[in-house]
C-alpha cells in the first residue's frame, strides 16, 4: 500500500477529505505494466476540437468574461499536443481575438467588455500561437501605444497594478502585464518601477506567495514588511516567480534591492507534491487537496528556480557506459530515473498523476477523479506533463548565440531579450512515462507557450533575427 | 432613490427586448462583424441582457434602470467583471445609497463565493461606507460554508489592514482559536494568525514583537503539534515564527526530537513538560516534519553537524518521505558543498 497521510488518531475535516481523496486516487492505480500509462491524445484533441468548432455549452456562460482564456487554453493545449490549426480556423481565431481589443487599449473578456490584464495576456498569447505579421494577422493590429497608456493608468504607487478599472490588485495581473509588455517591447523603467519590490513583499512565512500584499501601515509604502493578503498559493506563486525572473535584469545592485527567499520558496514548492497515495500530484496550498492544474502552477515553477541558481548544476546527460550498450531512450528504467534526474521534484510521479488521475475517460483532463474535464484543467494538466517530461533550463551558450545576433544597444532591454530566449530544452534528458507516444512538446517555463511561438512573436516586435538553435552534438 | 430588488428568478422577467420602457435603447450584438471561433451557447435571457448592456455602455447611460440590468447579468454570471464595474460607477454617478447595495451583495456573496468580483465589490463598498465591524461577522458566517475560501480570507485581511483600528483586531485571536479548535489543520487560519500577530505592524512602530509574544506563539504552535504531529500547517508556523524573530531552530531541538522516535513511549513521563509537550498516544511517528526540523538544526551547527543532518536526510529520502527523495538528496549535496567551502 502506498504511504498515506498520517492522521495521528485526531481526525478533522481536512484529514477526512484527504483520506477520501486518497481512496479515490489509489483506485486509479492500474495493476501491471508501465504500458498502461497511455496519454489518450486523440480523445483530448476531440474534446478540444468540439469546444473550438462547435462551441461551448450553456453552462460556460460563467466564462463569458473569460473568452480569451477559453481560446488560449484550447490553442496552447493543441500546441503542446503537437497539433497545428488549419489556416481557415487560424484566421477565425485571429479575427475573434481582435474583436476583444478595447478601443482605449488592452483586451477585454469579450467584445465591448472592459480591458483587463488577464484577458490581455490570454489574447496576446493566443495571437502568439495563431497570429502573424501584416494585415489580418493580428500582431500589427494591436494598438501598443494605447495598451501602454492603459497599463500605466492601472499602476499604483507601491509598484502593483490593478487588473482593470476599479479592479483588484493581484500578482496574476502583474505576471500577465509583464509577459505582454515583454512580447510587445513596451517595457520601460517607469512601467516596472517598484514592481519587483511588490512581488517580493508577497512571499509569506511558508515560502510561497500570496495574491497581493497591503501597503505598509507606516509612511514608507515601499517598505519590505507588508501584510500578505491570503496564504501561500500555487497559482500566485507561479505568477510571482515568473514575474520575478522577468524583472531580474532590471534589478538594481546592492543591499537595498528587493530579494526573494529562494530556499524557503524551494521548500514550499517541494512540500506541495502529494504522497504516493495521492499519486504524486501537486496541491496548491498546505493541507489542501491535490489538483491537476497545479501540475503546471507548481510543477512548472521548478524550472524557473534555475534562473535563481537552484539547483546549482545543470543535469548531466546519460552516462557514457550506458550509451555504449543501449540505444538512447525516452522511456527510462527505474535506474535511469535516479542516475540522471537532477530535478528537485518527482517527475515520474507527476506524470503518473496526470496520466492515471488527470485524464477523463471520455476525453479532456481534470482536477481529479471523479470530476468532469474542462478546458482550463486540460491545458494545465498537459502543460504540467510537459514540465515533467522535459528539462527546460536557461542555457548560457544559447544566451550567447542570441546576444551575438542582437542588433542595437547593449542595454537592459537586450539583456532581457537574451534571458527570455536562453530557455532551451536540454537535449537527451527528457523522461517520458509510458511509451514515447506520450511525449508532448516542451513548453517555455515563463510563458506557457512553445519556444517556437515565443521566438516568433519576439522576433517580430523587437525586429531581431533569432538564430536557429543548433542542438549540441552528443556529449559522450 | 433605492436599489430595486430583483425577483431572483429570471424566467419570470420579460426580455428587455419586449419591455416598452427599454425601447429607447438599441441593443448591440456581441459579434457584429464575424462568426467567432469557440462560441458559447448563451441562453436567450443572457444574450438579451448583455445585448442591452452593450447598448447602454455605448451611450454611457448611468441611471437606476442600469442597476436593474447589471443585477440581472450578475445573477446569471457573477464573474462578469465589466457589469460589476459599470454597476459600481453607476451607483456613484446617481449617488445611490450604498448600505442597501451592501445588503444586496450579501445575498450574492452567499450564492457565488468563489468569484473574485463579488468580494471585490464588497471591498469597494466598505471603502466608501467605512463600517467594518459588522463585516467581520459577515465574513465569519461566509466561512462556515467554505472554511478555506481564499477570497474570503484575503478580504478579512484587507479589512483589518485597511481600517486598522484596535477594536477590529481585538477579536481575531479568539476567532482563529475557534477555527483551529474545529480543525487544527486549517492552513488559512494559521496564515491568518501569522498575519494578525506578526504582520500587523504593532504599536511599537517597528514591527518587532516582544519576546513574550514570540514565546507565546512558539508555545501555541507546539501545543497544536502535540495534538496531531503530522500537521504541516503547525510546523510551518513554528518555523515561520522562529525565522521571523531570528531565533535559532536549535532552541526547539529538544521539543522536535521527541517526535523523531519510532513510536510513542509507553511510560508516562514523570514530569509533564509544558515547554516541550510530547507526542500524544495516537501519534504516527516518526514525524517527517520533525525529522526535517532536527536535520536543519544539525545543518546549522556547521561542519560538525552536517554528517548527522545527512543521516536524517538519507533516512527521509529512502524511508520516511520517499516522494521527496530528489529534494533530500539535493539537501545532502548542498550541505556537503557548503561545508567544504567553509
Amino acid at each position: 500500500m502506498p504511504r498515506s497521510t498520517p492522521v495521528d488518531a485526531y481526525p478533522t475535516r481536512t484529514s477526512e477529505l484527504q483520506a477520501d481523496t486518497e481512496d479515490i486516487l489509489e483506485a486509479q492505480l492500474p495493476l501491471g505494466a508501465e504500458e498502461k500509462r497511455v496519454l489518450h491524445r486523440d480523445l483530448h484533441l476531440q474534446f478540444l476540437v468540439r469546444n473550438l468548432i462547435q462551441g461551448f455549452p450553456a453552462r460556460y456562460v460563467s466564462q463569458d468574461a473569460s473568452q480569451p482564456w477559453l481560446m488560449f487554453w484550447t490553442l496552447q493545449a493543441f500546441s503542446t499536443l503537437q497539433v497545428g490549426i488549419d489556416p481557415v480556423n487560424k484566421q477565425k481565431a485571429i479575427d475573434t481575438v481582435m474583436e476583444w481589443q478595447h478601443p482605449d487599449g488592452g483586451f477585454g473578456g469579450g467584445p465591448g467588455q472592459a480591458a483587463h490584464l488577464l484577458a490581455t495576456y490570454a489574447s496576446v498569447c493566443s495571437l502568439a500561437i495563431v497570429g502573424r505579421p501584416g494585415p489580418g494577422g493580428g500582431w500589427d493590429q494591436i494598438d501598443r501605444d494605447k495598451l501602454y497608456k492603459w497599463y500605466m493608468s492601472l499602476k499604483r504607487p507601491d509598484g502593483s497594478f490593478i487588473v482593470s478599472n476599479h479592479g483588484e490588485v493581484d500578482v496574476r495581473g502583474i505576471y500577465c502585464l509583464l509577459v505582454v509588455a515583454h512580447f510587445l517591447d513596451i517595457v520601460t523603467p517607469e512601467l516596472i518601477e517598484g514592481t519587483a519590490a511588490f512581488i517580493a513583499s508577497c512571499q509569506t512565512y511558508e515560502g510561497g506567495f500570496s495574491s497581493a500584499s497591503h501597503p505598509h501601515f507606516y509612511d514608507d509604502i515601499l517598505s519590505a514588511q507588508r501584510p500578505s493578503l491570503g496564504e501561500a498559493h500555487g497559482g500566485y506563486t507561479f505568477c510571482s516567480l515568473a514575474s520575478w525572473v522577468l524583472l531580474r535584469p532590471y534589478l538594481p545592485a546592492g543591499n537595498n534591492a528587493p530579494r526573494v527567499d529562494v530556499r524557503r520558496l524551494l521548500r514550499w514548492l517541494v512540500q506541495m507534491q502529494g504522497l504516493e497515495s495521492e499519486l504524486g500530484g501537486f496541491k496548491g496550498r498546505t493541507n489542501k487537496l491535490v489538483d491537476g492544474c497545479y501540475s503546471w502552477w507548481v510543477g512548472g515553477s521548478f524550472a524557473l528556480l534555475q534562473a535563481l541558481g537552484v539547483p546549482a548544476t545543470a543535469p548531466a546527460p546519460a552516462a557514457p557506459h550506458a550509451s555504449e550498450t543501449t540505444p538512447p531512450s525516452d522511456t527510462p528504467s527505474e535506474d535511469d530515473w535516479d542516475d540522471v534526474d537532477d530535478s528537485l521534484f518527482n517527475r515520474r510521479a507527476l506524470q503518473e498523476y496526470i496520466l492515471l488521475a488527470g485524464q477523463h475517460p471520455a476525453g479532456g483532463l481534470r482536477d481529479k477523479p471523479p470530476k468532469n474535464p474542462d478546458s482550463y484543467h486540460t491545458l494545465y494538466c498537459i502543460a504540467g506533463l510537459s514540465a515533467a517530461q522535459h528539462y527546460m533550463h536557461p542555457s548560457p551558450s544559447r544566451r550567447e548565440e542570441v546576444r551575438a545576433a542582437w542588433t542595437g544597444a547593449d542595454d537592459a532591454r537586450a539583456a532581457a531579450f537574451a534571458d527570455i530566449l536562453s530557455w532551451t530544452e536540454e537535449e537527451g534528458v527528457s523522461k517520458v512515462v509510458g511509451s514515447s507516444a506520450n511525449r508532448v512538446n516542451a513548453t517555455h517555463p515563463l510563458f506557457n507557450l512553445t519556444v517556437t511561438h515565443t521566438e516568433g512573436i519576439l522576433a517580430h516586435f523587437y525586429k531581431q533575427t533569432i538564430p536557429k538553435h543548433v542542438p549540441r552534438a552528443s556529449r559522450h | 432613490m433605492s436599489v430595486t430588488p430583483s425577483t431572483g428568478d429570471n424566467t419570470e422577467r420579460a426580455l428587455y427586448a419586449d419591455r416598452p420602457e427599454w425601447a429607447d435603447v438599441a441593443p448591440v450584438a456581441q459579434y457584429e462583424n464575424i462568426q467567432p471561433l469557440a462560441p458559447i451557447f448563451y441562453t436567450p435571457e443572457y444574450k438579451d441582457a448583455t445585448d442591452y448592456f452593450r447598448g447602454i455602455m455605448k451611450t454611457g447611460e448611468k441611471s437606476e434602470r442600469v442597476l436593474e440590468l447589471t443585477e440581472t447579468i450578475i445573477r446569471m454570471n457573477p464573474a462578469h467583471y465589466s457589469a460589476w464595474q459599470y454597476r459600481y460607477e453607476t451607483l456613484l454617478a446617481i449617488s445611490a445609497p450604498l448600505e442597501p447595495e451592501l445588503v444586496l451583495t450579501n445575498a450574492f456573496t452567499k450564492a457565488s463565493i468563489k468569484t473574485y468580483q463579488v468580494w471585490h465589490h464588497r471591498r469597494l463598498l466598505q471603502t466608501a461606507l467605512r463600517d467594518p465591524a459588522p463585516e467581520l461577522a459577515f465574513i465569519e458566517d461566509a466561512l462556515r460554508a467554505d472554511v478555506k475560501n481564499y477570497h474570503t480570507w484575503s478580504h478579512r485581511q484587507w479589512l483589518l489592514a485597511h481600517f486598522d483600528v484596535p477594536e477590529l483586531w481585538a477579536g481575531e485571536l479568539p476567532f482563529i482559536e475557534r477555527l483551529l479548535a474545529y480543525d487544527v489543520r486549517n492552513n488559512s487560519a494559521w496564515h491568518h494568525r501569522f498575519f494578525v500577530v506578526f504582520e500587523r505592524g504593532n504599536a511599537s512602530g517597528t514591527g518587532q514583537e516582544t519576546e513574550d509574544v514570540v514565546r507565546r506563539e512558539l508555545a501555541f504552535a507546539k501545543d497544536k503539534i502535540a495534538l496531531a504531529p503530522n500537521n504541516a500547517s503547525a510546523w510551518n508556523y513554528l518555523r515561520g515564527v522562529l525565522d521571523h524573530a531570528h531565533v535559532p531552530y536549535a532552541t526547539q531541538a529538544a521539543f522536535a526530537k521527541q517526535y523523531t522516535v519510532d513510536s510513542v513511549p509507553d511510560a508516562e513521563p514523570d514530569v509533564l513538560d509544558l515547554e516541550d509537550p510530547p507526542p500524544p498516544h495516537g501519534a504516527q511517528l516518526p514525524c517527517v516534519a520533525a525529522l526535517e526540523f532536527v536535520a536543519d538544526v544539525h545543518e546549522a551547527e556547521g561542519k560538525d553537524g552536517v554528517p548527522r543532518a545527512v543521516e536524517i536526510w538519507r533516512a527521509l529520502a529512502d524511508t520516511h518521505d520517499t516522494i521527496r527523495k530528489k529534494y533530500w538528496e539535493y539537501r545532502i549535496r548542498d550541505a556537503i558543498a557548503n561545508a567544504s567551502e567553509a
